[in-house]
């Protein structure tokens, strides 16, 4: 048996987070006593409509988010309970709008900083609505083996330990949250654990006072006994001990009172919760509190570590005359273990999935990235540059201060090659048409392909592919060439031409040829394959496109990985026109009439569609 | 319960229609002279001059003046500005106009768990607690506040004569008015003096409490409630204050002076009673401090460092009940970091540290705290089943 929330709660959580969690913690709870889902539905406007996950062990459930509590009442008419967590200045509302909710028996508060006028007409709203106003600030409720309101208890370990899952022979009074928890387990270890547990929360006006479920345990024919812990301030302690003194008791009481430490601390200081502040002569302190309860027959340690032994003797006494009868105790191996997420089984090394993707190349578990086992900030404390987290992400090589300078080199005279070619010129569109910069850039980055910037690849892999099959027969290449492929990736230009060389082609060649050391295979090859192409036709230059694969096959890059070089350096170019468009404020452009050859049907009737 | 100040508390008095004599605050004591020749009153009246602090037993203290000119004012208030209390500074004076009165009255009204209750008496003054047999009081349900002819009746139960209580009902029903709609916990004037020459009502002194709370619908609390301890905040006390003001949850932190035994406990309800338990086994305690709410590490580890930091401490009690939901492995590893900062900045020497805690995660947690006696930490780590305070006992003993 139980006070206040048994097997047939049904609750309501109004409020977001916080909330959620709760339901969480509150259906692992379910989940252990084998009982459906305590939480129905929640009430939250921001995130109507929303369905919240809440896994009841291994079962995935999906809750509901209403905008109104009538709704959500409508649609769930079973609910009987009220959970408010939400921030303190709706919560008088909340709770207001639950406490005239037909069918709604118990509203309990967790919110915190509540104003204790808003508590005091809540407490007087349930009174004139026959409900229970449990809180604000309440941790919430526990019945063992029936129901949890909140996250009282605590973790799924902690339930079991405390021998939450079955009903023990204690009743737990508290006004702080946290000792609600660590009564309940001193229940179990030093008895046979809880009926319930109520934390009344430790405001200044707690909505419901520690009498009225001083004589709902009274009511419960399996309580016992109750554990009461209180503190200094206001006059709950003493209304409870008047109500033990009244008359014969059923039910044994034990306390705990706090804040005796305030007798011999500097006059005034304070501290605890927003009720533990003792009112004018001694009225409310701690002492009186535990006189009148030590007056009132209440057993009071005169610490908190006492109550360990005196629940152990009111327990003792309690099997001796035949009040208790201890139950076996139910071997904990037989309740239902909490399914482990993936996570968690993982750590264990219980079990193995296989992965979804595999990378070689970067790691940023820790507390940086690495580049192939580099970590990047000691890259840049060793002078390493951009051109080496390249070679590190690209081939996982670190490239040499002489192949750094060529990499560097290349992605410098890629970088940009004016407004007008396709690239450029998308992004400037882009730009124009207000879109932001990632949309401009990869639109200018869409024209990259066959016929603008994307011949990086295939001359790199068809000067490659002559180098090994076609030595010295540059003539045997070129036939494989246009039987196979067609013209030469590489090889021709628009406007340059052997009168008009290519200044970046010529200055590369140069560099790499005269400045370096690197061994040319690739590069020496396409420059033979010019002198046969330019003899044939002016224009049919080695082009930069051609000039750059070579260089970066040389280079031992891979085939595949050549157009990054032109996406990566002409990427700085287009920011660069997006920006520049930007910063000038340009206005929406498109082309002229005149610009267009309108080859288009004289205008015609529309015909009547068949 | 939060306190204010006279200037505030008069403040909202004038906004409800109590009366208040005239007063000024001010900082720059040469400010006075120009409200002097803009206002007449502070030329013509007799003034007091009290220190606009949270200092308690001010007139004891030279920090209250009566009966002033303008001149007198001024001097006063340059010797009071600056003036050193112990820990605290006096920054503001409050220059108020000294009614001459007849009588004296005493009208207060506190809050209580069904409502509120108001006090008459028409025995007012330094004296109330000898003629505390002359208060009348009435009971007001909240929502349901009196008539004025209802508080009229009580003046007149606490011997006010007819003329006089019904100016007292209709002063006491603004004053209702004023502690229900600014949220106020209580207020006590004392006294409410009478000039009957002319019928003038003023509150001349009043102690004022506010919901600090319900501050979110008071577009208008333009103050700060003033130190609930008693003295104004040390400066690590504020800083611990600034860092609970920006976090999930909560780190509290007061400091104690002369006690020896430190606290770095958890929870609201179990830091007091480790308190409670430091006093009753014949301890004394340095501070008082409390983290909860599943604060953040960092957090925890700041407070940490302060409470390192008190002098002349033997013990430090890391306690804290059975948490419901404050991580104990996060929370552990921010006393942890706590520690070892403070073990290399030279503290920590002779200090024994006494832990016992629950909780999610609580075995990595506290085996996480036992390590730190490989690392030379005099450290006692206990689980759920040492009982909670029982590490007071321990260390008391030790």
């Amino acid at each position: 048996m139980s006070i206040l929330a048994n097997k047939e709660t049904r609750a309501v959580i109004i409020g977001g987070a916080a909330g959620l969690n709760a339901a969480r913690r509150m259906a692992q709870f379910d989940f252990l006593i084998n009982k459906p889902l305590t939480v129905q539905a929640f009430v939250y406007p921001p995130e109507e409509g929303q369905q919240k996950e809440i896994y009841r062990g291994g079962e995935l459930n999906n809750v509901h988010v209403y905008a109104s509590l009538d709704k959500a009442i409508e649609e769930n008419p079973q609910i009987n309970t009220a959970l408010i967590y939400i921030g303190a200045s709706r919560a008088y509302q909340s709770a207001k709008e639950a406490l005239e909710t037909k069918g709604i028996k118990l509203v309990s508060m967790i919110t915190e900083g509540v104003p204790e006028k808003d508590a005091k007409r809540l407490c007087k709203i349930a009174q004139q609505n026959g409900k229970l106003f449990n809180g604000p600030s309440s941790i919430g409720i526990m019945s063992a083996g029936e129901c949890r309101l909140g996250v009282i208890g605590g973790e799924y370990k902690n339930l079991k330990l405390c021998n939450l899952y079955r009903s023990g022979s204690f009743g737990v009074i508290t006004k702080s949250g946290g000792l609600s928890n660590e009564t309940m387990w001193l229940c179990a270890q030093n008895g046979d654990g809880i009926t319930s547990a109520v934390a009344i929360g430790g405001d200044a006006y707690p909505g419901t006072d520690f009498v009225t479920y001083l004589q709902m345990f009274e009511n419960d024919p399996e309580t016992k006994a109750v554990v009461i812990v209180g503190e200094v301030g206001g006059t709950l302690e003493e209304e409870a001990a008047e109500w033990l003194k009244e008359q014969k008791r059923r039910i044994r009481v034990i306390a705990a009172i706090g804040g005796t430490c305030q007798e011999v601390l500097p006059q005034g200081m304070k501290f605890g919760h927003a009720g533990a502040k003792e009112g004018k002569k001694g009225l409310g302190s701690a002492r009186s509190k535990i006189n009148a309860l030590r007056e009132a027959g209440a057993i009071v340690p005169d610490t908190f570590g006492g109550l360990s032994k005196a629940i152990k003797q009111v327990y003792q006494e309690l099997i001796s005359t035949g009040v208790i009868k201890p139950e076996a105790e139910i071997d904990e191996k037989l309740l239902p273990t909490l399914p482990p997420s993936v996570q968690e089984v993982m750590k264990q090394g219980e079990v193995i999935v296989e992965p979804l993707i595999r990378t070689t190349i970067s790691d940023d578990r820790g507390e940086e990235p690495r580049y192939v086992g580099y970590a990047a900030s000691e890259l840049c404390e060793e002078g390493y540059g951009i051109e080496d987290v390249i070679g590190l992400l690209w081939n996982k090589k670190l490239p040499t201060r002489e192949e750094s300078e060529i990499i560097k080199r290349i992605i410098m005279i890629s970088a940009d090659h004016g407004p007008a070619v396709s690239g450029a010129f998308g992004a400037i569109i882009g730009a124009c048409a207000g879109i932001d910069l990632p949309q401009a850039v990869s639109a200018g980055m869409t024209m990259i392909g066959p016929r603008f910037g994307g011949a990086v690849t295939n001359a790199g892999k068809y000067f490659k592919f002559g180098v090994k099959e076609y030595p010295n027969d540059i003539a045997g290449f070129l036939s494989w060439m246009k039987q196979n492929v067609g013209p030469v990736p590489g090889i021709g230009h628009r406007v340059k031409s052997v009168k008009n060389p290519d200044k970046r082609v010529k200055y590369l060649v140069e560099y790499v040829k005269n400045h370096t050391s690197l061994h040319t295979p690739c590069l020496d090859y396409a420059l033979e394959v010019e002198k046969i192409t330019t003899a044939k036709k002016d224009n049919l230059i080695l082009n930069v496109d051609g000039t750059i694969g070579c260089i970066l096959v040389d280079l031992d890059f891979p085939e595949y990985s050549l157009n990054g070089f032109f996406v990566l350096a002409r990427t700085i170019g287009m920011i660069g026109h997006w920006i520049d468009q930007n910063n000038q404020n340009a206005r929406l452009i498109r082309l002229y009439d005149y610009l267009i050859n309108y080859a288009v049907k004289e205008e015609r009737p529309v015909p009547e569609k068949k | 319960m939060a306190k204010i100040l006279e200037g505030p508390a008069m403040k909202l008095f004038n906004k409800w229609g109590i009366p208040v004599p005239n007063y000024v605050v001010i900082m720059d004591p040469n400010r006075l002279e120009q409200l002097g020749e803009a206002n007449k009153w502070l030329r013509e009246s007799k003034l007091v001059v009290k220190a606009h602090e949270a200092i308690g037993g001010r007139y004891k203290l030279g920090l209250v003046k009566l009966g002033l000119n303008l001149e007198g004012a001024l001097a006063a208030a340059k010797e009071m500005i600056g003036h050193t209390i112990g820990t605290s500074v006096v920054r503001q004076v409050i220059v108020a106009e000294m009614l001459d009165h007849d009588e004296e009255y005493y009208v207060s009204i506190a809050g209580n768990r069904d409502g509120a209750e108001i006090l008459f008496s028409n025995k007012g003054g330094v004296d109330i607690e000898d003629n505390w047999d002359s208060v009348k009081r009435m009971f007001i349900p909240i929502d349901e506040n009196p008539t004025i002819e209802r508080l009229t009746d009580l003046a007149l139960e606490a011997g006010f004569t007819p003329e006089i209580a019904e100016r007292v009902g209709k002063i006491a029903s603004r004053l209702i008015l004023c502690f229900d709609n600014e949220d106020a916990q209580s207020i006590e004037i004392n006294p409410l003096v009478i000039r009957k020459s002319d019928m003038r009502f003023a509150a001349l002194d009043a102690v004022m409490n506010i919901d600090w709370d319900a501050r979110f619908r008071h577009a208008d609390w333009d103050f700060k409630p003033v130190s609930e301890i008693g003295r104004s905040y040390t400066e690590a006390e504020q800083q611990i204050m600034d860092i609970d003001a920006r976090i999930k949850g909560s780190v509290k932190f007061v400091e104690v002076p002369g006690g020896d035994v430190a606290l770095l406990t958890a929870g609201g309800g179990a830091s007091v009673f480790y308190s409670d338990a430091v006093v009753a086994r014949g301890g004394t305690i340095a501070n008082y401090a409390e983290y909860s709410g599943d604060p953040p590490d960092w957090a925890v580890e700041a407070l940490t460092e302060t409470i390192c930091m008190l002098p002349n401490i033997r013990h430090i009690i890391v306690g804290g009940a059975i948490a419901n939901f404050t991580d104990v492995k996060a929370t552990f590893n921010g006393i942890i970091n706590g520690f070892r900062e403070s073990k290399s900045r030279g503290y920590l020497e002779n200090v024994k540290i006494w832990v016992r805690r629950g909780g999610p995660n609580e075995a990595q947690g506290l085996a996480m705290m036992k390590k730190l006696q490989e690392e030379g930490f005099d450290i006692h780590v206990y689980d759920r089943s040492m009982p909670m305070t029982d590490i007071v006992d321990l260390a008391m003993n030790a």
